[in-house]
């Protein structure tokens, strides 16, 4: 049973600056479960029959049952109060892949914490049962459709250990975001990018300056240049290119792709970042707002997709 | 609906709800007819063999079906409907159904909450202490399954869960004492399943069939209630006259024609007692008044054998005034009462001609042989218990030589029938006797499970006379009826109490004691557990000083308490699982902030050796202290060692700590 307050009236623990939140006893709700109900109707039921027998014993039974209703109420609540919860990472996806959210769950209390169950809106559930003094991480995932910061939102933190008759809940904003790239397009960028690439072909294994790029090793490639390190990693021989300032620097420029919808040509540049990567080719990004010198990398590759990410979302 | 709702049931947990409702249906057997037994038998074990082999589960038709024979098998069984037999019956045979149809975690609720119901139904048939905890275990269990079906993952020690419920149980107690004692107890039944005509209410009926009865079921309803105008009578002077029963065959006694006669005038020895009754519903016509009436009610009159009797049968709660004397001479016999007095059944055996002659030898009078006969009760072996043996066509024979266990019918009709044997004229008379005394209402109150039977006898000197035998068996029964313990040899079922002048050795004497232990621990359930009622309600408050709590304000004293339990039982619960910080880390944080003072501040990520480190760098004077003091921490948090010196050390160390 599940109902929505209007959010003005909800109380929500919110995340201190260092990512981490606690539950509070009063930010805690309680109702009984469906089972919770029919549990209620048992009681009714055995008290109309203990009433009309007139059976003190089955007073008892029914006063007992009752009683426990009770304490599984402070039960349920006490499962969920001062719980703490840090935020964890979350890596970046690509929109149209799952965003998963890392949380970690902190019981700093003897007892254990069976039960405990986060969720964000009506997307499936993570459930798990602490021990007492125990620590644990639950992934939260969560669809993506567009580019952009994906908030992870309202975590609704329940439990509805002992008795599965009631389930408290507690709303937590935590302040967790996850870096949604654009999707890669599956048309890829013109080949030959405008700009400022000064030869589209370069002038490889004749200069000398610059590192551009690898290629399978041929007989009478200078040792020099033999790429070791792909040696040692089983990569096969290789040699490493070395060009002038000539060299083929790939430019991936917004301008490119005239008549291009925003987002399409976003994709479009993601798809070119993801292949230059394969080839591990050197590349620039041209975007308004945002000149990347070209490089290579996993660091460049991230800045260059979160680049796109984020295009015209800050200042 | 949760995902969880719809999954499987996992194999520990459908074994341990069939072995829970198995135990809780059990005590259920010894009073079900053998084939409900066996049907919900063949159910549970054809649930154990799909467990082995799922293809035996029956699908959907073949339920139904199933459910239908178990309907058929109720309805050849227990030919009355609606009754609470019946109720039972089909409850069991759908119960057994029910294991076939388990199969997710939501059906592990609903067989939950069948069996608690199951067990509170066992109260309706046995009320004794053992099953008490034979129900308290068992709910525990029950519970014990709704915990371990809450976890995420089972929590693999059956144990643990079963304390933790029974913990559970244990902190429910006070909220349970509370609402049981201030539950406002209403004096009637909101609806009887057993008796949907009036008439069928248990209590006095116009006869009585001598060893047909195998059990008397002790009901706590209230016949009527009675406000005495002055001095009340002694508890064992309260016999409340009923129907007079005059004609037998030896095995059912009954009223027969009414007497011809006029009441005779009394010569009354006492002084008139007033009182005024209420009488719940009976359907009778005849009305209760004290033993010997002198004015009865308007719209009644007395018949000869001073039974009082009204028009009409008795269809709503009637008050009424009458008074009585407690001693009387009836005087004279009429020829009509002397024949009927001394009419015999054909069933008379010759052991029996032989004890009355025998008894007639020793006496000088007709007093001395009614002596004689109570004498005999009492020295021979009689039992008084509530659940006597069942007696065959000559039940007086066998109940006096054979048997020899009965309660006040058969006591009384036996023994009107051996002093009409003996020559003495003689009656059995059916009413109740005692009554509870309510101090707050000022009133006795008289129960169903008062009812009994005595018998009067014509002796010349005094006219007809009252003569209990129960009293010589069982004095216990008259004496301490007015304490609602009538239903105290219900308590020793199977052991009846023995009321005999024997001799006992050492050994008997203690057996004694310890049954007189036993009576007492059971005097009290009976009284305060059982016996709870709406008068023992007024008269618990009163003592408690709380003479206000009545009826609406019962109730919400009720809450009040309740509330009040559950705020307290709420601050324990919480204080104990508070957030502890423990000691050692406490102890820490107090070094760090002695260091935060001298410009040392520990970053959050920082752990207890790179800021260690830090501070060596930085104040390279108290190395030597902060590294004691670190080594210490990291032993004592890390190593699982709480050893007490350990930390007391560390304690002493962080305080003598100076930077």
């Amino acid at each position: 049973m599940k109902i929505k307050p209007p959010d003005r009236i909800i109380r929500i623990s919110h995340s201190d600056p260092q990512g981490r939140a606690r539950i509070r006893p009063r930010h805690i709700y309680i109702l009984p479960t469906r089972y919770g109900v029919i549990f209620a109707l048992l009681l009714l039921l055995l008290l109309i029959g203990s009433i009309n027998y007139a059976n003190n014993l089955a007073f008892f039974l029914t006063f007992l049952l009752a009683g426990l209703g009770i304490v599984a109420t402070l039960h349920t609540w006490r499962n969920l109060v001062d719980l703490e919860l840090t935020i964890g990472n979350s890596d970046p996806v690509f929109a149209g892949q799952p965003a998963s959210f890392t949380l970690h769950l902190n019981n700093s209390r003897d007892g254990e914490r069976p039960s405990i169950q986060l969720q964000i809106d009506n997307l499936p559930a993570a459930t798990t049962d602490l021990a007492g003094r125990s620590r644990d991480s639950l992934r939260l995932q969560r669809n993506t459709s567009k580019r952009g910061v994906l908030p992870l939102g309202r975590v609704t933190v329940s439990s509805h250990y002992p008795l599965g008759l009631l389930r408290a809940w507690s709303y937590v904003e935590m302040d967790a975001t996850c870096l949604v790239y654009p999707k890669p397009s599956t048309t890829r960028p013109p080949a030959t990018m405008q700009g400022y690439d000064r030869s589209s072909s370069g002038d490889k294994g004749v200069g000398v300056d610059d590192f551009v790029g690898i290629r399978p090793y041929r007989p009478g490639d200078s040792p020099k240049h033999i790429h070791w390190k792909a040696l040692a990693n089983e990569r096969g021989l290789q040699t490493k290119q070395f060009g002038g300032d000539r060299a083929d620097r790939l430019w991936l420029d917004w301008d490119s792709m005239p008549g291009v919808e925003r987002e399409d040509r976003l994709s479009r540049i993601c798809r070119g970042i993801l292949d230059a990567c394969d080839r591990e080719q050197e590349f620039g990004l041209n975007i308004p707002g945002t000149e990347l010198n070209p490089s290579r990398g996993q660091n460049h590759r991230h800045r260059c997709l979160a680049a796109l990410a984020n295009f015209g979302e800050t200042a | 609906m949760r995902v969880q709702d719809r999954e499987p049931l996992s194999r520990s947990l459908l074994s341990a709800l069939i072995i829970l409702l198995v135990a809780a249906a059990v005590p259920h057997f010894f009073h079900l007819h053998l084939w409900i037994t066996l049907f919900f038998l063949a159910s549970v074990a054809l649930r154990v063999a799909s467990m082995v082999r799922p293809e035996l589960l029956p699908g959907k038709l073949l339920l139904f079906l199933l459910a239908v024979a178990g309907l058929v098998n109720v309805t050849l069984n227990y030919p009355v409907l609606f009754s609470g037999e019946t109720a039972i019956a089909l409850m069991t045979s759908m119960v057994g159904l029910k294991l076939l149809e388990i199969n997710t975690r939501r059906d592990l609720f609903i067989v939950v909450f069948i069996g608690y119901f199951l067990l509170a139904t066992q109260f309706l048939f046995n009320q004794d202490m053992w099953m008490v905890g034979y129900v308290i275990l068992l709910t525990a269990a029950l519970t014990g399954v709704l915990l371990e079906n809450s976890r995420h993952r089972p929590s693999g020690n059956p144990i643990k869960t079963y304390w933790k419920s029974l913990a559970l149980l244990l902190q429910a107690l006070p909220v349970m004492l509370v609402l049981f004692v201030f539950f406002p107890r209403l004096s009637g039944p909101i609806w009887s399943l057993d008796s949907p005509d009036i008439s069928g209410i248990t209590g006095l009926g116009d006869s009585i069939t001598m060893g047909s009865i195998s059990g008397l079921v002790l009901s706590p309803a209230v016949a009527f209630r009675v406000e005495f105008s002055g001095p009340k009578p002694a508890p064992p002077k309260r016999y409340w006259r009923g129907p007079i029963l005059w004609d037998t065959d030896g095995r059912n006694w009954t009223r027969g024609k009414p007497l011809t006669n006029e009441p005779l005038v009394m010569k009354p020895n006492s002084p008139v007692i007033d009182y005024f009754i209420t009488l719940e519903p009976s359907g009778r016509r005849w009305v209760m008044v004290l033993d010997l009436p002198k004015a009865v009610p308007e719209q009644a009159k007395v018949l000869g054998d001073f039974q009082v009797i009204r028009q009409k049968p008795i269809y709503d709660r009637i008050r009424y005034q009458a008074s009585s004397w407690l001693f009387y001479n009836t005087g004279k016999i009429t020829p009509e009462e002397l024949k009927r007095g001394l009419q015999l059944p054909g069933n008379i055996t010759q052991r029996m001609r032989h004890l009355v002659e025998e008894w007639k030898s020793v006496a000088a009078n007709d007093l001395d042989v009614v002596n004689q006969a109570l004498r005999h009760f009492r020295n021979e072996e009689f039992y008084y218990t509530l659940r006597p043996p069942l007696l065959s066509s000559n039940p007086v024979d066998q109940f006096m030589f054979e048997s020899r266990r009965g309660f006040c019918e058969h006591f009384a009709t036996s023994f009107t029938l051996l002093m009409r044997l003996a020559g003495i004229p003689s009656r059995v008379v059916t009413g109740y006797q005692g009554g509870e005394y309510n101090p707050l209402g000022d009133h006795l109150v008289v129960r169903q499970s008062d009812a009994h039977a005595w018998s009067e006898v014509w002796l010349p000197e005094a006219g007809w006379v009252r003569v209990d035998p129960t009293a010589a068996v069982a004095p216990e029964r008259i004496e301490r009826s007015f304490e609602f313990d009538t239903g105290l040899a219900d308590g020793l079922l199977g052991a009846p109490i023995r009321f005999g002048n024997v001799h006992l050795g050492m050994v008997g004497n203690m057996l004694k004691q310890l049954r007189w232990g036993v009576d007492a621990v059971n005097a009290s359930w009976h009284r305060w557990v059982l016996g709870y009622t709406e008068e023992r309600q007024s008269r618990l408050m009163h003592m408690l000083g709380l003479d206000f709590l009545q009826g609406r304000r019962l109730g919400l004293a009720m809450v009040v308490f309740a509330a009040i339990t559950v705020l307290l039982l709420g601050v324990a619960i919480w204080y104990k699982g508070r957030n502890r910080i423990d000691a050692v880390y406490a102890d820490y944080l107090r070094f760090c902030s002695k260091l935060k003072h001298r410009g040392i501040t520990r970053r959050d990520t920082e752990g207890p050796l790179d800021y260690l480190k830090r501070i060596c760098r930085q104040r390279p004077d108290i190395k030597h202290g902060a590294t004691q003091i670190t080594q210490l921490y990291i032993k004592l948090r890390y190593s699982h060692s709480s050893g007490k010196n350990d930390q007391r050390s560390f304690h002493s160390m962080v305080r003598r700590f100076r930077p």
